[in-house]
C-alpha cells in the first residue's frame, strides 16, 4: 500500500516537474527544428523517455539540464532518421508563417526570421544562453566544447543577429 | 585592465556577465555605457523574441506503451479505453493540482526576465505602447519613467510585465487583470518585496522590490504611486 502511494506521489511529482519545463523544452527544439509540430513531437518523445529514466535523475534541481540533454538526443535521432525539409525563412516571412508571428509586435516576427538566419552552432548556445539562462560553462558541457569557443560562439551570433537586424554594429569589434 | 574591445566582446557574449573589472570598465568609459544600453534593449528584444507561444492545452502522456504486434479488436477497444482513462487522470491530475500561491507565481516569474531590472533608460514610446495597449492600459503622462515592458505569459494569460524607476530604484509592477484578490497582500519572498493589490473590476497589480531593507510601508507608497499612475481603458 505504501509502496502504491509512494509510487503515486512519484509520478505526480514527475508529471510536475514536466509541465513546469515543456514551455521552455518545447522553445527549445522549435529553435532548433523550425516546425512547431515537430517540437511537439520531440518533447513528447523526450517526456517519455525521461519517464522511464527517471531513476537517473538523482536531484530534481538538475531537472532542467536532464531534460535538456534528452531533448537534444531525441532531435539528433529525429534528424537521423528522416532527413528534414529545409524552409527558406524569406519565404515564411512572405508568407506570415504562424511560427514566426507575433501577433502586433512587428520587430519580434523580424528578429525571429533573423535568429532562424542564424547558422545551428551560433543559434543553440545563443538559445541556451538567453531563452534557458545557461552559463557560459553550462553550455560549455552541455555542448562539449571549450569556454571560451562558447563565448566566442556567442559574440558572433550577436554580432551577426544585429547586423541581420539592422542593427548600428560599428561599434561591435571585428 | 579591459580595453574597448574586450570589453565589448565580453558584452556581446554575455550581456548580463557581472564580473568586476567588466563593471569597472563599464563605469569608467562612457562610450561602453552607451554601448552597453543599446545591446541590453537589443537583448531584451531577443528574450522576447526567443520565447514563442507555446500551447498550454497539450497533454503530456507519462504511460504510453509500445507494442510491434498488431492488436486484436478486444485490445484496440480496451487501448482506446486506457486511452480516455489516461486522458482523464491526466486532465484531473492538472486540474486539481493546487495552483502555487499568486505571489510565488510572481516572485517564479522574475527568473524569466532576468534582463528586465538592468537598463534604467526610460522605454522608447513604440515598445511601451504595444504592451500597455495590448492589456486595454495606459498611463498617467506624470507616471515615474518605464525602463522595460514586455508582454508576458502569465497563469495562462498575456499581461503587461513593466519595470519602473523610482527613488528607492528599480520597481517591477505586473499588471493581472484576470486574477481578483479580496485585499492587499505582502510577500516577502526570494529577495523579493512586495504586494498584490486588488483593484476592482480589473483584477489586480502586483508590485515589486528588491532592495534589501525595503519596508512594507515603502513597498505600499510606492504601489500607490503606481497604482494611480494607470489609466484603465473601458
Amino acid at each position: 500500500m505504501m509502496d502504491r502511494v509512494g509510487a503515486k506521489r512519484g509520478r505526480a511529482r514527475f508529471q510536475a516537474l514536466c509541465l513546469a519545463l515543456r514551455p521552455d523544452l518545447l522553445r527549445f527544439a522549435f529553435w532548433l527544428c523550425h516546425d512547431h509540430a515537430l517540437a511537439e513531437d520531440v518533447v513528447q518523445e523526450s517526456m517519455l523517455r525521461a519517464w522511464k529514466a527517471q531513476e537517473s535523475l538523482e536531484d530534481e534541481k538538475a531537472a532542467k539540464p536532464w531534460f535538456l540533454t534528452i531533448v537534444r538526443r531525441e532531435l539528433a535521432r529525429t534528424f537521423e532518421r528522416k532527413r528534414l525539409n529545409t524552409v527558406n525563412v524569406d519565404d515564411l516571412v512572405a508568407l506570415e508563417d504562424s511560427s514566426l508571428a507575433a501577433g502586433d509586435q512587428a520587430d519580434l516576427a523580424e528578429m525571429r526570421a533573423a535568429i532562424f538566419k542564424l547558422p545551428e552552432e551560433y543559434r543553440e548556445p545563443l538559445v541556451m544562453q538567453s531563452l534557458l539562462g545557461y552559463s557560459t560553462a553550462e553550455i560549455a558541457s552541455e555542448l562539449n566544447l571549450s569556454q571560451s569557443a562558447v563565448l566566442t560562439r556567442l559574440f558572433r551570433a550577436r554580432h551577426q543577429l544585429r547586423a541581420l537586424c539592422g542593427e548600428d554594429t560599428s561599434g561591435d569589434p571585428q | 585592465m579591459m580595453n574597448h574591445e574586450q570589453y565589448r566582446r565580453a558584452m556581446l557574449a554575455n550581456p548580463l556577465g557581472t564580473d568586476p573589472e567588466f563593471e569597472a570598465h563599464r563605469a569608467s568609459c562612457e562610450d561602453c555605457r552607451a554601448f552597453t544600453d543599446g545591446v541590453l534593449t537589443f537583448e531584451h528584444q531577443l528574450v522576447r523574441a526567443l520565447k514563442v507561444s507555446t500551447p498550454i492545452s497539450a497533454k503530456i502522456l507519462l504511460f504510453g506503451t509500445c507494442s510491434t504486434a498488431r492488436p486484436t479488436k478486444g485490445a484496440r477497444w480496451l487501448a482506446l479505453a486506457a486511452s480516455v482513462a489516461i486522458a482523464f487522470v491526466v486532465g484531473a491530475g492538472i486540474w486539481l493540482t493546487p495552483r502555487s500561491s499568486l505571489a510565488a507565481d510572481v516572485v517564479a516569474h522574475m527568473a524569466d526576465e532576468p534582463t528586465a531590472w538592468k537598463s534604467q533608460a526610460a522605454l522608447p514610446a513604440g515598445e511601451l505602447n504595444p504592451v500597455l495597449k495590448r492589456a486595454n492600459i495606459s498611463l498617467d503622462p506624470k507616471a515615474p519613467s518605464v525602463s522595460y515592458a514586455n508582454s508576458c505569459e502569465f497563469r495562462g494569460q498575456v499581461v503587461p510585465h513593466l519595470v519602473v524607476q523610482s527613488p528607492r530604484g528599480p520597481v517591477t509592477v505586473m499588471v493581472l487583470t484576470h486574477e481578483a484578490v479580496s485585499k492587499a497582500r505582502h510577500f516577502d519572498e526570494q529577495g523579493y518585496r512586495g504586494t498584490i493589490l486588488p483593484i476592482p473590476q480589473h483584477g489586480s497589480i502586483a508590485v515589486l522590490m528588491r532592495a534589501p531593507g525595503t519596508t512594507a510601508a515603502e513597498v505600499d507608497a510606492v504601489a500607490a504611486q503606481v497604482r494611480a499612475a494607470i489609466v484603465w481603458g473601458s
